[in-house]
C-alpha cells in the first residue's frame, strides 16, 4: 500500500486527508471563481442546474444511502421548499436569506411527519409511503387556490440586503456556494455520532437498537436532515426557474433524484456530486445531439422528453445490474487496481 | 338508491381491474420476492398491443385478444431474463428500484412507439349495455368483473392444487432451499414474470375499455398498489378484496367529495388520489394489510 501513515488523531479526523486532496480542491476552487467569465450563459446555466441536482442529491443520500431508508418522493420534498419560498416572498415579502432557512424548514418538518411511520415501515412499505405522499402533495398543488393550480407561480428575483440577482453569473456564484456548504455539511455530518448512527441503521436497524442507537431519533432525524436539504434545492430552484408549475414536481424528478444516488454511488457524497452532474447533463447532452441529427431526422426533436426518462430508466438498471455501488464503487476499485499494481490484492 | 348501486357497481369494475394488476403483483411477488413497480406500464403495453392487432392491424377482437395476452406472457419472461435472472438475492432496494428504472424504459419505448395521444379500442361491447332491475351497466364492466372472477378462482386452484403453484410458493419462500429440492428456480421466476405480464395485459385492456389507451393509464399500477397493500401482499384473496375496496371507495369519493371547496381546496380529481390516501392510512394502521401476516423479525 502507499506510505501514508497515520499517526495522530488530528490526521485521521481531517476533513481532507492528503496534501493532493487540497491541492486538487485549490485548482477546482479557482477553476469555479473564474470560470463564469469564459462559459457561455447557456453553459453557466446547465452548471447552476448541476448545483441545485447536487443539493438535492446530498439530501437523498444522506436518508438513502446512508440510513438505508427508500424514498421515492423526493420530489414532492423539492416542490414544498420551492411553493414554500414562492408564497413567503411573493405573497409576504419576507427576504430571500430567511425564506431559504424558512422552506428548508418547512419541508424538514413534512419530511419528519413522513419519517414516523418509517418507524414501523421498511423497504417496499416505505417506498410506497414516500410515493403515495408525493402524489398527494403533487394533488394539492394542483387543487389549492393558495398555490394557483397548474397555473404556476411567479417567483422573485433574489435580491439579498438590497443586492438584485441579475445574470447567470450571480446566480452561478450564489448556487455554486450552497452546494458547497451543503457538500461539505454533508462530508461532516456523515462521520459526527449521527452519522455513524446513520450508517448503523442502515446496515441493520436491529442490531443498532440493541447497540443502544434510538431509531425513533434518528430515523427521524434522517428524515428532517435529507428533506431539509431537498427543501433548499426547491428554493435555489424556484427563484433561478422565476416560474414554477406542479407538473415539474412530478415522479419523474423523484426517479432523477434517485438515478443520480444509484449512478453516483449510494452512502457517498462525492458519488451524489458525480450523479447530479451526469444525470443533470445527460439531457442537455441528448438535446446537443438531437440538433445535431434535426436536419436528417426532424421527427427526433418531439421525442426527447420520451428518451430522457427511459435513459434514466436504463441508467438505473445498468448500474444496478453491473456496478450496485456506482461510480463511486468504480472509482474506488480503480484508485485501488493502480495501488497495488502489478498484484491482485 | 338506484344512483348508489350504479356507482357500487362502477366501483366494482374499477376494482376489478384493480383486483387483476394486484393480483399480478401478488403473483410476481409470491414467487420471486419482488415488488413489481412496473405492473402498470406492463398493463399499459398490453393495451397498446391490443390497440394494435385489433385497430391498426384489423385482428378480429377476440383473436387480437389473445394474440396480446401471448406476446404479454413472452416479454414477461423476456422482462425476467434481461433485468431479474441476475437479482436474485439482492437486498429489496435494488430490486424495487430496478423494477422503477423498468418502469421509466417501459414508458420510453411504448412512447417512441405509439406516441402521447388517446386511443380507444374497438371491442364487440365498446357502448354498449345492459340492465339489470332499472340500473343500466355496460357491457364491458361486466365482462371485466366476469373475468376477474374467473382469474381469481383459476390462481387460487393453480397456487394450491398444481405443482408448478406449489413450486412457485416454495420458491418465494426460500429460493435456495427449493433449488436444493430440485426446483428449476430460473424457470419457476420465468413463469412468474410471463403469468404476472399475462394478467397485466389482461387488466390493461379492460382499463382501455372503461378510459382510454394511453401512456398515462399506467399509473393505475401504482394505484392498484394501494389493493395488493390493504389485501395484504401475500394473499390472492387480499389483493381481490383490497381491489374492490379501492375501487369503490374511489367510485363513492369521486361522487361525493368532487366538486366540494374548502378554503380554497378544490376537490376536484379525488379519484386521482384516493386510492394513495388509502395507502398511507393502511400503512400508517396495518402494514400487512387485512390478510398479510405480520412479519417477525430475527436478529
Amino acid at each position: 500500500m502507499s506510505g501514508k501513515f497515520k499517526v495522530s488523531y488530528r490526521e485521521d479526523m481531517a476533513l481532507f486527508q492528503t496534501l493532493w486532496v487540497k491541492v486538487w480542491l485549490g485548482i477546482l476552487v479557482a477553476c469555479m471563481l473564474v470560470s463564469p467569465f469564459f462559459l457561455t450563459r447557456y453553459q453557466l446555466s446547465i452548471l447552476n442546474e448541476m448545483g441545485i441536482a447536487t443539493i438535492g442529491a446530498l439530501g437523498l443520500n444522506l436518508l438513502t444511502g446512508f440510513t438505508g431508508q427508500i424514498s421515492l418522493g423526493h420530489g414532492a420534498f423539492l416542490a414544498i421548499g420551492a411553493y414554500t419560498t414562492a408564497l413567503l416572498t411573493g405573497k409576504l415579502g419576507i427576504p430571500f436569506v430567511l425564506s431559504l432557512v424558512l422552506s428548508g424548514l418547512m419541508a424538514a418538518i413534512l419530511g419528519m411527519i413522513v419519517g414516523i411511520p418509517s418507524l414501523r415501515l421498511k423497504g417496499l412499505y416505505l417506498a410506497l409511503g414516500t410515493l403515495a405522499f408525493g402524489f398527494i402533495v403533487e394533488y394539492i398543488i394542483f387543487h389549492w387556490d393558495l398555490t394557483q393550480g397548474d397555473m404556476g407561480m411567479a417567483v422573485r428575483r433574489i435580491g439579498i440586503g438590497g443586492f438584485m440577482m441579475k445574470s447567470e453569473r450571480h446566480y452561478f456564484y450564489l448556487i455554486t456556494g450552497f452546494a458547497a456548504l451543503a457538500t461539505i455539511c454533508a462530508r461532516n455530518l456523515v462521520r459526527t455520532k449521527i452519522g455513524r448512527n446513520f450508517v448503523a441503521i442502515r446496515d441493520r436497524d436491529t442490531a443498532a437498537e440493541a447497540m443502544g442507537i434510538s431509531l425513533a431519533k434518528y430515523k427521524v432525524m434522517a428524515f428532517a436532515v435529507s428533506s431539509f436539504y431537498a427543501g433548499v434545492a426547491g428554493c435555489l430552484m424556484a427563484h433561478y426557474q422565476k416560474w414554477i408549475v406542479p407538473g415539474s414536481f412530478d415522479i419523474s424528478l423523484s426517479i432523477a433524484y434517485i438515478a443520480m444516488i444509484i449512478l453516483g454511488g449510494l452512502g457517498s457524497v462525492l458519488g451524489s456530486i458525480l450523479g447530479a452532474i451526469l444525470i443533470t447533463g445527460i439531457p442537455h447532452l441528448i438535446i446537443y445531439l438531437t440538433d445535431l441529427f434535426k436536419e436528417s431526422y426532424p421527427a427526433l426533436s418531439g421525442l426527447i422528453v420520451d428518451f430522457k426518462l427511459g435513459i434514466f430508466g436504463l441508467i438505473i438498471v445498468i448500474t444496478l445490474l453491473f456496478e450496485p455501488k456506482g461510480l463511486f464503487g468504480m472509482y474506488r476499485r480503480t484508485k485501488v487496481y493502480w495501488k497495488t499494481w502489478p498484484f491482485k490484492y | 338508491m338506484l344512483k348508489i348501486l350504479e356507482i357500487l357497481f362502477n366501483g366494482l369494475s374499477m376494482g376489478a381491474i384493480y383486483a387483476l394488476l394486484a393480483l399480478g403483483f401478488v403473483l410476481i411477488f409470491k414467487s420471486t420476492g419482488i415488488i413489481n413497480f412496473a405492473q402498470g406500464e406492463l398493463a399499459m403495453v398490453g393495451a397498446f398491443l391490443c390497440y394494435n392487432f385489433a385497430t391498426l392491424m384489423g385482428v378480429p377482437y377476440l383473436v387480437a385478444f389473445f394474440i396480446t395476452l401471448i406476446v404479454a406472457a413472452v416479454l414477461g419472461g423476456i422482462v425476467d431474463i434481461l433485468f431479474f435472472r441476475k437479482m436474485v438475492g439482492e437486498p429489496m432496494f435494488s430490486t424495487i428500484m430496478v423494477t422503477v428504472g423498468l418502469a421509466s424504459i417501459l414508458t420510453c419505448i411504448a412512447g417512441l412507439i405509439w406516441g402521447h395521444d388517446v386511443y380507444a379500442i374497438r371491442s364487440p361491447f365498446t357502448n354498449k349495455t345492459a340492465a339489470i332491475g332499472g340500473i343500466v351497466l355496460s357491457q364491458g364492466s361486466l365482462y371485466t368483473i366476469g373475468i376477474s372472477v374467473i382469474l381469481l378462482v383459476l390462481f387460487v386452484l393453480f397456487f394450491n392444487r398444481s405443482l408448478l403453484g406449489i413450486a412457485m410458493k416454495g420458491t418465494a419462500e426460500d429460493a435456495d432451499t427449493s433449488g436444493l429440492m430440485g426446483i428449476n428456480v430460473k424457470r419457476i421466476h420465468m413463469a412468474a414474470w410471463a403469468i404476472g405480464a399475462l394478467v397485466a395485459a389482461v387488466a390493461g385492456i379492460f382499463l382501455a375499455e372503461q378510459s382510454f389507451v394511453r401512456l398515462v393509464m399506467s399509473h393505475t399500477g401504482i394505484k392498484a398498489m394501494a389493493a395488493a397493500i390493504l389485501g395484504g401482499m401475500e394473499s390472492i384473496g387480499g389483493a381481490i378484496l383490497g381491489g374492490v375496496i379501492v375501487g369503490v371507495v374511489e367510485g363513492l369519493a369521486a361522487n361525493y367529495l368532487s366538486g366540494m371547496e374548502i378554503g380554497g381546496f378544490h376537490f376536484g380529481d379525488i379519484k386521482d388520489v384516493t386510492a394513495f390516501a388509502i395507502m398511507i392510512i393502511v400503512l400508517m394502521i396495518r402494514p400487512h394489510g387485512i390478510f398479510g401476516k405480520e412479519k417477525v423479525e430475527r436478529v
